[in-house]
């Protein structure tokens, strides 16, 4: 009897997280793991922390310091730094020139990125009949993805070569009586050139992910769809797009996280005898103009403060643009 | 039964006439990306003279010479195309399994331990994916002098973040490996790190092995920042177009046709015997998660 009495307390006290002598013990024994754990876990994160806290904190934070701060040299030609809102006003400024590189960079990062929302359904198009099994489909596939492998550096002085004046393409241009004009050498006409090169090269990655997304349809809705005699853009329409659109949308959604980062390879266009294509106003980028003005190493407060100001007007952009995508996307399950 | 066999039939002729148009664009598409690199392989093969007087058609007399001579004349500050070689070893290879180590560590804890601040790291990894960062350059070059990283072999510390995509698809891949393997050790008197390193790591090799291959891929053919913040360590990639920009006269275009496509060699390399794998690791981002 007492003995069912002590086992009955001792019961109550392990339920209750009393102190009896093995629910004490026990507990002691899931505490001392638990710290276990976590000392373990806590360790193990101790430097992705550190380095996560650096390079992503402190960088970003500066950047945000560095944009409320100007840049002037002292009597001795020392560089000093105070508090102020001078960047942010050069930049608002800007607006209202008509010459200003800003207001050109951020035209042309626009063409890169409107190039890009065009090339998500060109890339779809080229994966649905990739994945339809054309003739030389596995060949295709192969060539289509190199320009990802291959170094740009590769890529772009090849290009250089092949359609300046004499390379192949203004020989069989020359066949038609067609001139072919200066693509480079003019910036007028450099960004559109080296879109089409963007354009030329940029199926790799995207056209992998939506193959991927399309071999994970069951074939039976296509089997389907192909017996009730469904024409292949129907097909494509009513059938792949929306069994795919959670990877058209992401794709569409990353290409807005880097709006204000479309930009092209405009580094390796220029050589040394065309190096004042980097500084062209005609010719760069938002992403690219801050770059430039990196390696030149003085003032960078001033491009620090831009890249924060489009880092500011992004973050609803694409937050927004999530939203609609999670509204608009269809609940499909397979 | 009839109407719906000539409707297929009639559907099949729609499709055919498609597939032969698509198919010529297709092939004329190819054929530009094969010729451009066909192309540069003639080039490596010509003299300089033939250069200007032949600019198109294929060499007269294949000169293999301008395979050596790129190691020799080919130099950047110094460096030859030997050194630039082993720079690029360091970095890629390098910076790739920093990348991959430390996504593995913060996924496999983030994924199989409970402990305070766990959904804080996990959402802090999503949201600072979200953010779209424009242009951080200026702060970066700040901050790699202030620690006395910037152009020294020290900058690689800033590949090991353990956050972003290669955590994401380690993530997924920890959270669905059975922990049973894990309790078998702990109970055979294994330690956390013995678990971690011996048991668990070691499964996600293949895992690992593919995001070390397109992460290495992806710092080989990095140009931009080695440009900008490892100037005195020229990488193939990056010192091939620092050799373009540096060089004012006579450039030999033959010899540095020949120095870039030795460049991508061993990208090429991996590519061929790594094709599936490494495609297969970029279409795991399509995978909405």
């Amino acid at each position: 009897m007492e003995q069912t009495e002590n086992a009955e307390k001792t019961a109550v006290a392990e339920n209750f997280g009393g102190v009896g002598t093995s629910g004490g013990k026990k507990k002691r024994q899931i505490k001392q793991k638990t710290l276990r754990e976590w000392l373990f876990a806590y360790g193990m994160l101790l430097l992705p922390l550190i380095q996560f806290a650096i390079f992503y904190i402190w960088i970003n934070a500066n950047s945000i310091v560095m944009a409320f701060r100007e840049f002037a040299w002292d009597d001795d030609g020392n560089e000093i730094y105070y508090w102020s809102m001078a960047n942010f006003t050069r930049f608002f400024m800007e607006w209202s020139n008509p010459e200003s590189v800003i207001v050109s960079a951020l035209l042309n990062t626009l063409r890169y990125f409107a190039a890009g929302v065009i090339m998500v359904p060109v890339t779809f198009l080229v994966s649905y009949f990739l994945f339809k099994k054309i003739w030389g489909y596995k060949v295709f596939r192969v060539v289509f993805f190199l320009p990802s492998i291959v170094s740009a550096v590769l890529f772009v002085t090849t290009y250089i070569e092949l359609i300046k004046y004499g390379g192949p393409l203004s020989t069989v241009l020359g066949w038609f009586n067609i001139q072919l004009p200066e693509l480079i050498n003019d910036p007028t006409r450099t960004t559109g050139t080296i879109i089409a090169f963007t354009v030329w090269t940029g199926f790799g990655v995207n056209m992998i992910l939506y193959q991927s997304a399309m071999s994970r349809i069951p074939q039976e809705i296509i089997e389907a769809a192909q017996l009730d005699g469904c024409p292949w853009y129907r097909e494509l329409w009513s059938v792949v797009i929306p069994m795919v659109w959670p990877t058209i949308s992401t794709t569409l959604i990353l290409l807005f996280t880097s709006l204000f980062n479309s930009t092209g390879p405009i580094l390796l266009f220029a050589d040394a005898g065309r190096q004042a294509l980097l500084d062209n106003k005609e010719v760069t980028t938002v992403a690219f103009w801050i770059y430039q003005k990196t390696r030149g190493g003085v003032d960078l407060n001033y491009p620090a403060a831009i890249g924060i100001f489009f880092t500011v007007v992004s973050v609803p952009i694409v937050f927004l643009v999530r939203w609609v995508f999670n509204k608009l996307d269809p609940d499909v399950t397979y | 039964m009839e109407n719906q066999v000539k409707q297929i039939k009639k559907t099949d002729v729609g499709f055919l006439i498609t597939k032969i148009v698509v198919f010529a664009f297709f092939a004329l598409y190819a054929f530009t990306l094969l010729y451009a690199i066909v192309w540069a392989f003639g080039m490596a093969l010509k003299g300089q003279e033939e250069y200007y007087s032949n600019p198109n058609g294929l060499p007269q007399a294949w000169a293999f010479s301008n395979y050596a001579a790129a190691f020799e004349s080919v130099k950047v500050d110094g460096n030859n195309m030997l050194i630039m070689f082993l720079n690029s070893v360091w970095y890629a290879c390098g910076g790739a399994v920093l990348q991959v180590l430390a996504s593995a560590v913060v996924a496999y804890v983030v994924a199989k331990y409970k402990f305070p601040g766990r959904s804080f790291i996990y959402g802090m990894a999503l949201v600072t994916m979200m953010i779209p960062i424009v242009g951080s350059f200026p702060s970066q070059y700040r901050v790699y002098k202030a620690l006395g990283i910037l152009d020294t072999p020290g900058l690689l510390i800033t590949k090991a973040a353990g956050f972003g995509f290669n955590f994401i698809v380690l993530y997924s891949f920890f959270k669905t490996l059975s922990w049973t393997y894990a309790e078998a050790a702990f109970i055979d008197g294994a330690s956390h790190l013995r678990v971690f390193l011996g048991v668990m790591l070691p499964m996600a090799v293949p895992v690992m092995g593919s995001l070390f291959l397109v992460a290495t891929i992806g710092l080989w053919n990095n140009y931009m920042e080695p440009v900008l913040f490892l100037q005195s360590y020229p990488t193939l990639t990056s010192g091939l177009y620092i050799f373009q920009l540096q060089t004012t006269r006579d450039v030999n275009y033959p010899v540095l046709f020949a120095g870039l496509l030795v460049s991508v060699i061993p990208v090429v390399l991996l590519f061929i015997f790594f094709q599936n794998k490494i495609m297969e690791s970029m279409s795991v981002g399509g995978i909405k998660g």
